[in-house]
């Protein structure tokens, strides 16, 4: 009877064995050597075309109180396929379908596709909100499919697209960033497919270690940028303000923290719309600021007054005898009117803004220590985390005629992006020493840690004497220049210089009517807390940029005083009659 | 004293037989589980989604408003500008630091 009894329990318990190994060896199968394709079967049960759903991190603003605001995010919603093979009424289908997508599809497109029988599955309709996506669903038209979606979604749409960036296809077959912070962060935006299907077993028969460690977890993260966005927005509309009024080519500016380098907003004019991209002209997708060099004029003599004053060739006491124009290597060269000066000293080669001021500068420097400056200002590039940085041209710093540096210390004849230019005038607004430009301040890591990127490399290249004996001489022109002295705030001291610079005919030569239009202001002075870099390029019927861009300047300027409540620095009580 | 010799009532064959067995069953209940996980996963995935959804149209708007703030003219908006501006000194107890 015993024995019986035993035998009949190894039997079951051989069974049981028997049964727990098939399982296994059939869970080995399913979950190893098919995994993918059972991953995939399972994906085409929640999305459309054999792929995961669309998946990335996202890029966020930070707003003056450090809340984040996104400016690239995933949007979910539906898309609509039809299997022509199983379709019963194409016109019953379609009739649903613009009911719930007005002109999503025309209805002869739509019948078209539905006839093509040798096929299966035909997307027809995308980006479906939920509720319409679900109200398509409930219908259950037979050869209709209505499947999850999830797309790339800018929420600010136009504001600060360019830096921002898209994300499409390129080369391969799947998306990722293709221009600005998009494609720069690519590596730590694009999330692998498998997320949703980890498995602990099957990381138990492949890989241990990645199941305690994760590689991707340390790589993989959310980007948080230094742009304000009301500052963006301030920017954006201040610039198509002026690119509209004088039908300029292009306008841009940059506000950057000069002590930091971390860029508040960015913009240029045109731009857009970042969540419709079709028909757009493919121009506009670059960045300008970062891609794109100009010769800036005027703005460049505090650089070159920067670098007399540090070499010690002058001292803000020192004058020269202006005489309104010099013949150089043949070529003559004049004030912006022409007209001579006198015996003058060298604050007023800034507040005159005098060509031949900066050029005297420059001929006393001498062509080696000039070069010197100048190759350490802009013949690197600034580092700046986006895509495609510009190379400043330079080169008539490599020849041994005087002109070129002449015409270059006040800004002509040698080419910078408008970053490496915010980067080289920043120096004087950080105690002669430039910082690395950028947009991005922290990576959010999926493991919840949020990493602070370094940015504090710092290049010294004015003494903090020079810089501050400068930054008197452009306080001094808004104060006393700039719309005629009323742009003075008595209680804040701002620092400013115009640049106006003919633009070049392609033939070697410049129009004689054509003119690129720059800005550059910190404040407060001697303790600055934003620098703003702006340009108009070709606008039409004004000559001067003080009459183009100072009003732009001083919007933002009192703009953001009020926003950041920037305490005053100077001055007592006035009151000022507008 | 006596020799009591203790036999235990299974053999070895049998303890490791029922052994495997039960890890069997634990096996398929561990399946089970990670079966429930993976669904779950995937649920609150999609929940999360449909949230950051719905807070992109929430920014969305937020960042359209303020659009249209800046874009304002308040002079049109049937405000007047100010005659005159007075600036807050340095010493101002007022003065924001």
């Amino acid at each position: 009877m015993r024995a019986q009894f035993r035998s009949r329990i190894r039997l079951i318990l051989t069974f049981v064995v028997l049964a727990a190994l098939l399982i296994l060896g059939r869970l080995y199968f399913i979950q190893i050597v098919e995994g993918d394709r059972y991953s995939q079967k399972a994906d085409r049960q929640f999305a459309s075309g054999g792929s995961g759903l669309f998946d990335r991190g996202s890029i966020y603003f930070t707003r003056k109180d450090g809340t984040s605001i996104s400016a690239a995010t995933l949007s979910t919603g539906f898309l609509v396929a039809i299997n022509p093979q199983t379709i019963t009424d194409p016109e019953v289908a379609y009739a649903a379908i613009n009911s719930i997508a007005p002109d999503a599809i025309t209805h002869d497109a739509f019948l078209i596709l539905a006839a093509k029988k040798s096929q299966v599955y035909i997307e027809v309709v995308h980006r479906l909100s939920d509720e319409n996506g679900k109200a398509l669903a409930a219908k259950s038209i037979p050869g209709v499919q209505v499947l999850r979606e999830r797309w790339r979604y800018y929420p600010g749409g136009l504001l600060a697209a360019q830096s921002i960036g898209i994300v499409s296809y390129g080369s391969g077959d799947s998306l990722s960033g293709q221009t600005g912070l998009e494609a720069t962060y690519d590596d730590m935006l694009m999330r692998s497919g498998d997320a949703l299907y980890k498995n602990f077993f099957a990381e138990l028969f492949s890989n241990v270690g990645n199941l305690l460690v994760s590689a991707k977890d340390a790589r993989e993260g959310d980007i948080v940028t230094t742009i304000e966005p009301e500052v963006q927005t301030r920017l954006e509309h201040d610039l198509a303000k002026v690119n509209q009024r004088y039908s300029s080519r292009e306008s841009g500016g940059i506000i950057m923290d000069p002590k930091t380098g971390a860029i508040i907003a960015i913009a240029t004019y045109p731009t857009y719309d970042a969540n419709n991209l079709q028909d757009i002209d493919a121009m506009l997708l670059g960045n300008p600021l970062v891609e794109h060099v100009h010769e800036f004029g005027s703005i460049m003599k505090p650089l070159t007054m920067a670098s007399g004053l540090d070499a010690g060739v002058i001292t803000p006491e020192t004058t020269y005898n202006d005489t309104g124009c010099i013949t150089v290597n043949t070529k003559q060269i004049c004030n912006w009117d022409l007209k001579p000066r006198g015996v003058v000293p060298m604050k007023q080669i800034i507040v005159q803004s005098l060509n031949l001021g900066a050029a005297w500068i420059a001929t006393e420097l001498g062509q080696d220590k000039f070069r010197e400056y100048f190759t350490k200002l802009f013949d690197q590039k600034t580092g700046i985390d986006l895509p495609s940085e510009g190379r400043s041209l330079i080169g008539n710093l490599s020849k041994p005629q005087q002109i070129g540096y002449d015409t270059a210390s006040y800004g002509q004849g040698i080419a910078e992006t408008p970053v490496q230019m915010i980067r080289a005038l920043g120096a004087i607004a950080n105690g002669g020493s430039m910082v690395q430009p950028h947009l991005v301040r922290a990576i959010r890591l999926n493991t919840g840690i949020e990493r602070t990127l370094d940015w504090s490399q710092t290049t010294p290249v004015f003494s903090p004497t020079a810089v501050r004996e400068t930054t008197e001489m452009m306080t001094a022109l808004v104060d006393e220049k700039l719309e005629g002295g009323k742009a003075k705030i008595p209680t804040m001291s701002v620092a400013a210089k115009t640049g106006t610079a003919q633009l070049t005919n392609g033939r070697g030569g410049y129009y004689t009517d054509r003119f690129f239009h720059s800005f550059v202001g910190f404040f407060p002075s001697y303790n600055p807390r934003f620098i703003i870099l702006l340009y108009t390029d070709y606008p039409k019927h004004v000559e001067y940029a003080s009459e183009t861009l100072d009003s732009t300047f001083l919007d933002l300027v009192h703009f953001l005083i009020d926003y950041y409540a920037v305490p005053p620095d100077r001055g007592v009580a006035s009151t000022t009659a507008i | 004293m006596s020799n009591v010799i203790h036999r235990f009532p299974y053999s070895l064959t049998s303890l490791s037989i029922g052994l495997v067995a039960v890890l069997a069953v634990a096996y398929i209940g561990l399946i089970a589980v990670v079966m429930s996980y993976a669904a779950l996963t995937i649920e609150f995935s999609q929940s999360v989604r449909n949230d950051e959804t719905a807070v992109a149209a929430l920014e969305s708007h937020y960042l359209a408003s303020m659009t249209q703030i800046t874009k304002t003219d308040y002079v049109t908006a049937g405000y007047t500008t100010p005659n005159t501006k007075v600036f807050v000194p340095a010493k101002s107890v007022t003065a924001l630091r």
